[in-house]
């Protein structure tokens, strides 16, 4: 009789829908670790850090190491992260300090545009017009005169390649985190930038010091964003090259795990062992992902509560 | 002297600052300009010469039409098992912010948010595609659901959360019940809020790709019927276009990108610059 009293209309009827949710999830969670389950005990710890990819009719020969995806989606999303926090912080700091009344707005919206946007309209324009710019423009000069920087000596042929990748994921997730940054910034109380003026301080002494006080919003959206690098999927599967190179060589063509599962997924099950092997790189995706969402939400909370009280 | 010159120095160094932070403010959003205006000199011709036939025709007529239909048809089914789901659990995590299972809610949406979403196609196809043997509309709209969800609920309960407590007291000082007082009081206030979430919501699923890419399977010379049949989307159709070898797919992906674009903007756009007040500067 007491529990029927504590529910009233309202969580009988929200309760369900919570329920459902948080069902999906763990329902998620337990099916990605029972699909992943044989192809780990196959081949036990050297899936994940071993490099080779043979898939055979036979299931004895089969051998499957997941390194280089994991690897490549790491990478690509480090390089993004790296192109996103100067944009983002300088887009955050333009938008908040320098830029006229009339700019303000159409750079907040144009930049929500780009957050936005369909993310294989990224795909289709990165593929056709982007490697193509880097690789004549930049990636060529590079390979030519400065080869010597093991960084860059792997040959640029087709473009398609870790660094194309890594920039076209910058591009994508700068407007994410700038949209974090950018709204920790303006939530800096006033008085803080008047005192810091009325010291004599130029503009971007104010900025420096301003700054280091939205650490924790920079850091969360930066983590934000690699999350979100990690997991997107057409844009990068149509720039990276899609191939098992285990290498920190910018120009080489890689795989990241998104964009193996969707090039490989289609004809997994004309073999015994590619869907769970597949399954458990979807399981590593899962976890990582999962980690760096929690984290980057953890900091984000710490930097409302700190800025509410 | 020295006192002029290190006042100089510091003059210099601001001048430095600002052109460095207008430089790359201005290229982190160059990208925008460049893909509408590639989007345009590539696709713009295709579209133009094709006319209507490339809106409603079938592939091999040289159109996108059934793919535009399946890209509303998953839309709106997804936004169907999606938005109640998501109306409910926003609610939740609006009424009990503090509650062990109300912060716990909040949490599993920002996550789900966040989350990979070629995991969520490939969840869908091994639960519901591989058992019932064939690529369907319903599977494609099921993976577009859960990625809908999270969307919805966060601008949900953040609608809810702006509404002035002093209605919400008003509703129980008047002798309303919970239900009553969320349902038809707070949920009628936040409708701005929440209608736009949806909007957010439905144009995010409608430019997804990787969800769909295991579930629905994909149809492009006949229109879609049957939720149990395969269907087509417009970003899916870009997708397998772009890999194909040949240059005339290659121009039709354009075209489709166009068209995309356009729809995505006119959808975009106008919802965004509503909401131009809620900008905090």
């Amino acid at each position: 009789m007491k529990i029927l009293k504590k529910l009233d209309k309202f969580k009988l009827t929200t309760l369900p829908a919570i329920f459902i949710v948080f069902v999906l999830f763990v329902l998620m969670l337990g099916f990605y670790f029972i699909n992943a389950l044989p192809a780990i005990e196959k081949y036990g710890i050297n899936l994940f850090i071993t490099n080779i990819w043979q898939a055979a009719e036979d299931p004895a020969k089969e051998v499957y190491g997941l390194a280089a995806p994991i690897w490549g989606s790491i990478y690509t999303a480090t390089i993004a992260i790296l192109i996103a926090l100067p944009l983002s912080l300088c887009y955050a700091i333009f938008v908040n300090d320098y830029a006229p009344k009339k700019l303000k707005h159409p750079l907040i919206i144009i930049s929500d545009i780009m957050a936005g946007l369909p993310t294989i309209i990224y795909g289709i324009w990165g593929a056709f017009i982007l490697v193509p710019l880097l690789r004549d423009y930049i990636m060529k000069f590079l390979y030519n005169h400065l080869s010597f920087i093991p960084l860059f000596n792997y040959p640029p042929l087709s473009g398609y390649c870790y660094l194309s990748a890594g920039i076209l994921l910058g591009i994508m997730v700068t407007p994410f985190a700038a949209a974090i940054i950018r709204e920790a910034y303006a939530m800096i109380p006033s008085v803080y930038k008047e005192g810091l003026v009325a010291l004599g301080a130029t503009r971007y002494e104010t900025t420096k010091v301003l700054i280091k006080y939205i650490k924790p919003a920079i850091i969360s959206g930066l983590i934000l964003a690699f999350g979100r690098a990690l997991g997107e999927t057409v844009a990068v599967s149509l720039v990276i090259g899609n191939s098992f190179n285990l290498t920190y060589k910018l120009f080489a063509p890689g795989y990241t795990i998104s964009s193996l599962i969707a090039n490989q997924f289609g004809n997994a099950i004309l073999y015994k062992y590619m869907t769970s092997v597949l399954y458990s790189a979807g399981l590593v995706l899962f976890i990582i992902g999962l980690v760096v969402n929690i984290l980057g939400l953890y900091y984000l909370k710490r930097w409302r509560e700190y800025v509410s009280h | 002297m020295s006192h002029i010159k290190h006042k100089t120095i510091r003059m210099i160094k601001d001048k430095i600052f600002l052109i460095v932070v207008g430089t790359l403010t201005l290229l982190a959003i160059l990208p925008l300009f460049h893909i509408i205006i590639s989007i345009f000199e590539k696709g713009l011709p295709i579209v133009m010469e094709r006319g209507l036939t490339f809106i409603t025709g079938t592939l091999s007529e040289g159109g996108i039409g059934p793919a535009i239909v399946g890209t509303l048809m998953l839309t709106f089914m997804a936004t169907l098992i999606g938005l109640p789901l998501a109306f409910l659990a926003g609610a939740y995590a609006y009424e009990f912010p503090d509650s062990f299972i109300g912060r716990g809610t909040k949490m599993l949406l920002q996550i789900m948010l966040e989350f990979p979403t070629i995991l969520v196609g490939t969840f869908i196809m091994g639960l519901l595609v591989i058992p019932m043997g064939s690529f369907s509309a319903l599977a494609g709209a099921l993976s577009l659901a859960l990625i809908l969800t999270p969307y919805v609920a966060v601008y949900t309960e953040e609608a809810m959360a702006e509404v002035p407590r002093i209605y919400k007291e008003g509703g129980y000082a008047l002798g309303c019940t919970r239900a009553q007082v969320i349902f038809k009081v707070i949920t009628k206030m936040a409708k701005k809020g929440i209608l736009t979430g949806i909007l957010i919501g439905m144009a995010k699923v409608a430019g997804e790709t990787a969800p769909l890419l295991f579930t629905a399977g994909g149809l492009y010379e006949v229109y879609p019927t049957d939720p149990l049949q395969p269907i087509g989307a417009i970003p899916l159709l870009i997708y397998t276009l772009v890999q194909s070898p040949s240059p005339q797919d290659h121009q039709m992906a354009w075209g489709a990108a166009l068209i995309m674009l356009l729809i995505f903007l006119s959808i975009f756009v106008p919802i965004r610059y509503a909401l131009k007040d809620d900008i905090k500067l």
